[in-house]
């Protein structure tokens, strides 16, 4: 009896650190993401060594994140999926978008167990509400684009943030552009069942 | 019977001999008209108790400071008055009109207190100073906490009084507040600012509160969950719950003036729409499918149209569809961005957003079509129009003193004040229905 309910223990022990830290044999390809919350939780034999090249590269933080923390939401240049931008009121790909897109679609090409969230932004110009439309806009643009590319659709999800996380707040025609963006985030992969 | 009193009240000034040496003028509800000056005595205490110095003044206070909202009111200053509350009447006969005809004042409230533990009682009396006769008393009863509301009530009162229609001071109102912080959360207060209540605190962005037509419970968009999503907070209970969280977008919903259903814009295969919710939050009946941004719904007072933004025609505009055959048409022809409709509760009108050179301003626009009339200028944003319950007054948002605060103004766009000063950012108002 007692055998039995250790068994049963060590079962749900073992699925909980799967649960967890995802499958080690599973992961493919280099881990560039890291999940951020959970980290804590992952018991340090999970972790798998990280190849040189892969530390060097810089994750970007969703807008939740960067808010949270009080940072602004910014890719950063060692990103290897860029930002691409938008005209005001707008969420067609316009052609410096197209080639940024195609760029970001060979990386994921190149890299298929990594997920991406695609942000959509706007800048602090009319309402809370619209601008929230407008953004998800721009996010399912830019994830129709890479779909068209052909990354596969499961690994792209969207989100807006309107104009509530903006990376800068100048009134200026500068500030605008930067924040009329969709930013690409990479979450961690899915452990394979 | 308030009608017939202010029909006479009006021909009996009008008709008064000019010996009194007085100007004679009924209360003219309207652009330009001039405001009719009232004093508002602070309350007799009618036994001493802690605290009567203070709920004496803030009763008046409260009053003076809705009557001056209005801007149909000239509250004639305290400095002036001349007699000592305490240790006059009340009531007709108790206390000299010539000591407040001689300070300007054309009407008087007076009134008295009565505090027993945490019990209060208030009589408060609206007197015509020129005729020497009451016009309305009230007595009210609650806890001493309920001064201010008490207050409000009365000052609606007076209100009617003088127009026919109740003021609108027994409400609440909802706004999203940074107060100096980097989180948007929800706050609700009285229109004058007292009694502010943060109602989340999940550090992280919160938007868009409407109120039920109870008055029970606000509806907000919120991340706290990672991605935006409907909730429902029951401000008696203090409950909060998801109430949806589909897949994709889900923002601003507002509910049916009968209580029944909820309209939002929600996000499917990428496109942005309206769709109706029931009670429960489950979508019943998608209202728009155009491949562009369909967003922002709000009701007619007689729950059968919603007004809601479109850029089906290539930028937004603000439409009304008829819920019976789902049918829409365009309201707006001007301008080249106009969102956040808001209709009135009169049902004749809508108040929305639009830019104009680069700015955006409040504008209002006949339900039926017609001239929309601009209501703000100068070089700041001022969005996101809430009406009052009587369709009198509008509450919106601006920035022209910089973050942006809180405004409220004549349907006419007259009167234009700030109603908030806190730090940071206050936007996405909400006027309560008149409270229960």
């Amino acid at each position: 009896m007692v055998e039995r309910w250790n068994l049963v223990l060590c079962g749900f022990l073992a699925l909980a650190l799967i649960g967890l830290g995802g499958c080690p044999a599973a992961r493919t390809g280099p881990e560039v993401a890291r999940a951020p919350a959970v980290e804590k939780d992952k018991p340090a034999k999970e972790r798998v060594a990280k190849p040189e090249k892969e530390v060097k590269e810089a994750r970007a933080p969703t807008a939740l994140e960067a808010l949270r923390r009080g940072e602004a939401p910014v890719t950063p240049k060692e990103s290897p999926l860029k930002e691409i931008y938008f005209d005001f009121d707008r969420y067609d790909i316009r052609a410096d978008a197209r080639a940024t897109l195609k760029a970001n679609g060979d990386w994921l090409k190149g890299n298929p167990g990594v997920r991406v969230v695609i942000e959509g932004h706007c800048d602090e110009r009319g309402t809370n509400e619209y601008n929230l439309a407008l953004g998800a806009k721009r996010a399912q643009a830019a994830k129709d684009y890479l779909v068209q590319l052909g990354i596969a659709a499961e690994r792209l999800s969207t989100i807006s943030y309107g104009e509530e996380v903006p990376v800068c707040t100048e009134k200026t025609e500068q500030c605008w552009q930067r924040n009329r963006r969709a930013r690409f985030v990479i979450t961690p992969a899915k452990p394979a069942t | 019977m308030a009608v017939r009193l202010f029909i006479i009240l009006f021909f009996v000034l009008s008709v008064l001999p000019s010996s009194l040496g007085a100007q004679v003028r009924g209360l003219i509800v309207g652009p330009g008209a001039e405001r009719y000056p009232i004093a508002v005595s602070p309350l007799k205490s009618l036994a001493p108790a802690k605290d009567e110095a203070r709920i004496s003044e803030e009763i008046a206070d409260t009053i003076s400071r809705d009557l001056m909202l209005t801007g149909w009111f000239r509250v004639v200053d305290r400095s002036a008055y001349i007699e000592d509350p305490q240790r006059t009447g009340i009531t007709l006969g108790t206390f000299d009109f010539r000591d407040w005809s001689t300070i300007g004042a054309e009407a008087l409230v007076k009134g008295g207190f009565l505090i027993e533990g945490d019990g209060l009682t208030v009589e408060l009396r609206l007197f015509d100073v020129y005729q020497a006769k009451e016009m309305v008393g009230k007595r009210y009863t609650g806890k001493v906490k309920d001064f201010r509301r008490i207050a409000h009530k009365f000052a609606d009162e007076i209100i009617f009084q003088f127009t026919g229609v109740p003021g609108i001071f027994d409400t609440k109102i909802t706004y999203v507040s940074t107060a100096g912080g980097r989180f948007k959360e929800i706050y609700t207060s009285h229109l004058d600012g007292s009694e502010r209540v943060q109602i989340t605190s999940n550090r992280t962005i919160n938007l868009s509160p409407s109120w039920s037509p109870d008055g029970r419970s606000l509806l907000y968009t919120s991340y706290k969950e990672g991605k935006p999503s409907l909730y429902v907070f029951d401000l008696f209970s203090g409950k909060d719950a998801r109430f949806l969280s589909s897949a994709g977008l889900n923002v601003g919903g507002r509910w049916s003036p009968d209580g029944q259903s909820v309209a939002t814009t929600l996000e499917r295969q990428g496109n942005v729409d309206i769709y109706l919710l029931d009670r429960a939050g489950k979508v019943v009946r998608r209202l728009t499918d155009d491949p562009g941004i369909d967003v922002s719904p709000t009701w007619s007072p007689d729950g059968k149209r919603i007004a809601f933004v479109s850029n089906r025609s290539g930028s937004p505009q603000i439409y009304i569809m008829e819920l019976g055959n789902g049918k829409a048409r365009r309201l707006t022809y001007s301008g080249g961005y106009n969102t956040s409709p808001d209709w009135s509760p009169k049902g004749d009108k809508m108040a929305y957003t639009g830019r104009v050179g680069g700015r955006f301003h409040i504008f209002t626009i006949g339900a039926d079509g017609g001239d929309p009339q601009q209501l703000t200028s100068g070089p700041a944003d001022n969005e996101d129009a809430s009406w009052s319950p009587d369709g009198r007054f509008i509450l919106f948002s601006s920035n022209r003193a910089g973050p942006y605060h809180l405004y409220l103004m004549q349907a006419s766009g007259e009167n234009q004040q700030r109603l908030t000063a806190s730090r940071g950012d206050d936007r996405n108002p909400s006027w309560s229905p008149r409270l229960q």
